[in-house]
């Protein structure tokens, strides 16, 4: 009989999950969340569980309960959490093995110890990986915070504890707003993850994101599938990433590869996990954490390694051994990845709902699609802004670039902005070309006006003539005809007299 | 009649689209041929067209368009996923607001006058048509040849002065063209 895997996930990932589980044989199974009950994901899957959450006050993939009990009734061998939701939430993946359910992932214990991110740092120290300058442990208050922060000099940053996805975390330049600062990040944290315990420690002023991909099994073999470099972020979440970086050198490779296989190892970690490092503009770096889910980015690594992660992520779960060795990982020219999210780039990337009434994606063998809508789809400010994933693969990082960009301008939507307009510029930018970007980049570099361009601006002219013109026109009973063959512009005329 | 001209006759197909960055675009639509944007005729090809989306073909690139909204005279479309504001004027209205707002005004006026004495025999155009410049407005007979007077701008005739069959002195004034060329 076919085991039976659910994903606790929904659009783009559940269908990149489901494809993997019926690589390998499995029944896939997800939920029909009544705040989507038309998303395009459940047309890939072979049973649909009704999860009846209309009434709830969260949606099942954030209800361990809920999700445990119908997996339960359903007979599910397997769980895949995807990433977000109930990825990393340790008492999630606790409760799916008390109840006999295989998690995809990490032990519960593992990922509680990741999430507690000073924990996982004092046991990074421990297999000798280096740190940000900062304090050893949660600093006690808002004065401690201050004596701590005189000491290492400012700009210092101030990070919950439990924290994540930029809530309860504050940079701090000058002494005098540090104790307003603090209070108000810990109060967010006890808000947000109901832990108010905050650490500081050393800001650095223009870095870079890097991250190592790691794959163990529960024989103790662990590898790691070389960087990616995420430091094209917005409000400190990623929006682009690429793989390899431009900024570590095959030496480095090795040393920090070497260094999250140790750190893997030396805490007996298996399945998929995420080593993320900071890099200083000398090119000095330091661990920063560990993420313990498979991530939205990790489609670069794959292009340009040719292993499938989460294949191996369900094979690990499964108890299978890890037949790829260190050896056997070669990094093959260079991946892009833009994140398709509805948001505004011209207005702070404020997030756009309703209806897609049409979308095209690029089509091409060096371009990967990971999408979770299509023609009609519904956006709602019930989750998260993202829909699709464009990730473009090419011999050298000229090339990919190169690739991304003419892949961009192919794609189109009608009916709602996104962030692709804003790749292409970024991918247009000397410092983006020249790998010198940084996290910064958007807050120091970016403005709205660079989305524009002069060939744009004068067709949009165009357009906006033409649809006045036909009104216009039409007033003085004069229809003209500027045709292209069958076509006819004026055919508008009756639609825009509203 | 030069055929050569882009400008064809009818004013009521020029448009001017304002940015608010103050960038000006003097559109044409001709009734069977290329949009002319600011003097220039535009290999510009209509792909697609559906409600309120257009896509065109320039250069080998494609151009989403959009409209976002429209508020009367006022448009927002977008463009290949950015938006751009503008607002939209018909020749004559702008040529109005060009008038009454002094500092502003982008229309100069050029006037025509007879180069010599003489007599106009024929005039080719009207009152309110659009002109290229250099091109012929009327015919002046003296001293038995005839000679075109032509439009020194590109630009909407505002008052033709004289009639057919008229006798003129040198400098006396022919026609008044209020120029688009700024």
């Amino acid at each position: 009989m076919k085991q039976r895997l659910l994903i606790a996930n929904r659009s783009e990932i559940a269908i990149r999950i489901i494809r993997s589980a019926h690589k390998l044989g499995m029944l896939a199974v997800v939920f029909q969340c009544d705040r989507e009950p038309d998303a395009l994901y459940l047309n890939y899957a072979d049973e649909i569980i009704p999860a009846r959450d209309a009434g709830n006050e969260k949606p099942i993939f954030l209800d361990p309960e809920l999700i445990v009990n119908l997996a339960l009734e359903h007979n599910i061998d397997l769980i895949h959490p995807g990433y977000g939701f109930l990825s990393e939430n340790p008492d999630f993946a606790q409760l799916c093995v008390e109840n006999g359910i295989n998690f995809i992932g990490p032990s519960p214990e593992l990922i509680r110890e990741m999430g507690l991110k000073t924990v996982a740092k004092s046991m990074a120290i421990k297999a000798g990986l280096p740190l940000v300058p900062g304090s050893d442990g949660p600093v006690k208050d808002a004065e401690a915070a201050k004596a701590y922060a005189d000491k290492i000099g400012y700009p210092v940053i101030l990070k919950a504890s439990a924290g994540g996805g930029g809530r309860g975390m504050r940079i701090v330049n000058k002494p005098e707003t540090i104790e307003r600062n603090f209070k108000s990040a810990s109060d967010e944290a006890l808000a947000a993850f109901g832990n108010g315990d905050m650490f500081i420690e050393k800001f650095l002023l223009n870095p870079k994101h890097l991250e190592f991909q790691i794959m163990g099994d529960k024989h103790g073999n662990v590898i790691h599938l070389g960087e990616r470099e995420c430091s094209l972020q917005r409000k400190h979440q990623k929006i682009m990433e690429e793989a390899p970086s431009a900024s570590v050198t095959p030496n480095m490779r090795k040393e920090m590869g070497d260094m999250a296989v140790r750190f893997a190892k030396s805490i007996d970690y298996y399945s998929a996990g995420t080593i993320e490092f900071i890099m200083d503009e000398d090119g000095s770096y330091f661990f920063m954490e560990m993420n313990t889910r498979i991530q939205v980015e990790h489609p670069v690594t794959e292009m340009v390694t040719g292993v499938d992660l989460v294949d191996w992520q369900i094979r690990v779960a499964l108890g299978e051994e890890l037949t790829l060795k260190q050896e056997d990982i070669q990094i093959n020219g260079w991946a892009i990845e833009c994140r398709v999210n509805c948001e505004d780039p011209q207005n702070r990337f404020s997030p756009q709902t309703g209806f897609i009434d049409k979308i095209h994606f690029p089509q091409d063998e060096n371009i990967r699609i990971e999408s979770g809508v299509q023609n009609g789809s519904v956006v709602t400010p019930y989750f998260d802004s993202m829909i699709a994933k464009i990730i473009v693969h090419g011999k050298d990082r000229a090339d990919v670039i190169q690739k991304t960009l003419a892949a961009l301008y192919e794609f189109s939507l009608i009916g709602l902005k996104t962030t692709v307009p804003f790749c292409r510029t970024v991918l247009q930018h000397p410092e983006f070309v020249n790998a010198t970007y940084t996290t910064r980049w958007v807050e120091h570099v970016f403005t709205s006006e660079m989305l524009e361009n002069e060939e744009d601006e004068m067709i949009g002219a165009l357009a906006a003539t033409i649809m006045y013109a036909s009104e216009y026109l039409q007033l003085s009973s004069d229809l003209p005809t500027y045709k292209n063959d069958s076509l006819n512009v004026w055919v508008l005329n009756k639609r825009l007299n509203y | 009649m030069g055929t050569t001209y882009i400008y064809k006759r009818d004013a009521s197909r020029l448009f001017i689209a304002l940015r608010e960055n103050g960038k000006r675009y003097k559109i044409y639509i001709p009734k069977e041929s290329k949009p002319v944007i600011n003097g220039e005729e535009l290999d510009i090809d209509f792909v697609e067209q559906e409600d309120f989306h257009y896509t065109f073909n320039w250069n080998g690139k494609r151009f989403h368009c959009e409209l976002v909204s429209r508020d009367q005279n006022k448009a927002v479309i977008k463009v290949n996923g950015v938006e751009y504001k503008f607002s939209l004027e018909s020749l004559f209205s702008y040529i109005r607001h060009g008038m009454i707002d002094k500092d502003g005004s982008q229309i100069n006026e050029n006037n025509i006058v007879s180069p010599m004495p003489g007599k106009i025999v024929d005039i080719f155009l009207s009152e309110g048509d659009l002109v290229n410049e250099g091109e012929p407005i009327l015919s002046l007979e003296a001293m038995k040849m005839q000679n075109e007077i032509s439009a020194n701008c590109n630009g909407v005739i505002r008052k033709i002065r004289v009639q057919q069959g008229q006798s003129v002195m040198k400098d006396e004034l022919l026609v008044e063209i209020s120029s688009i060329d700024v």
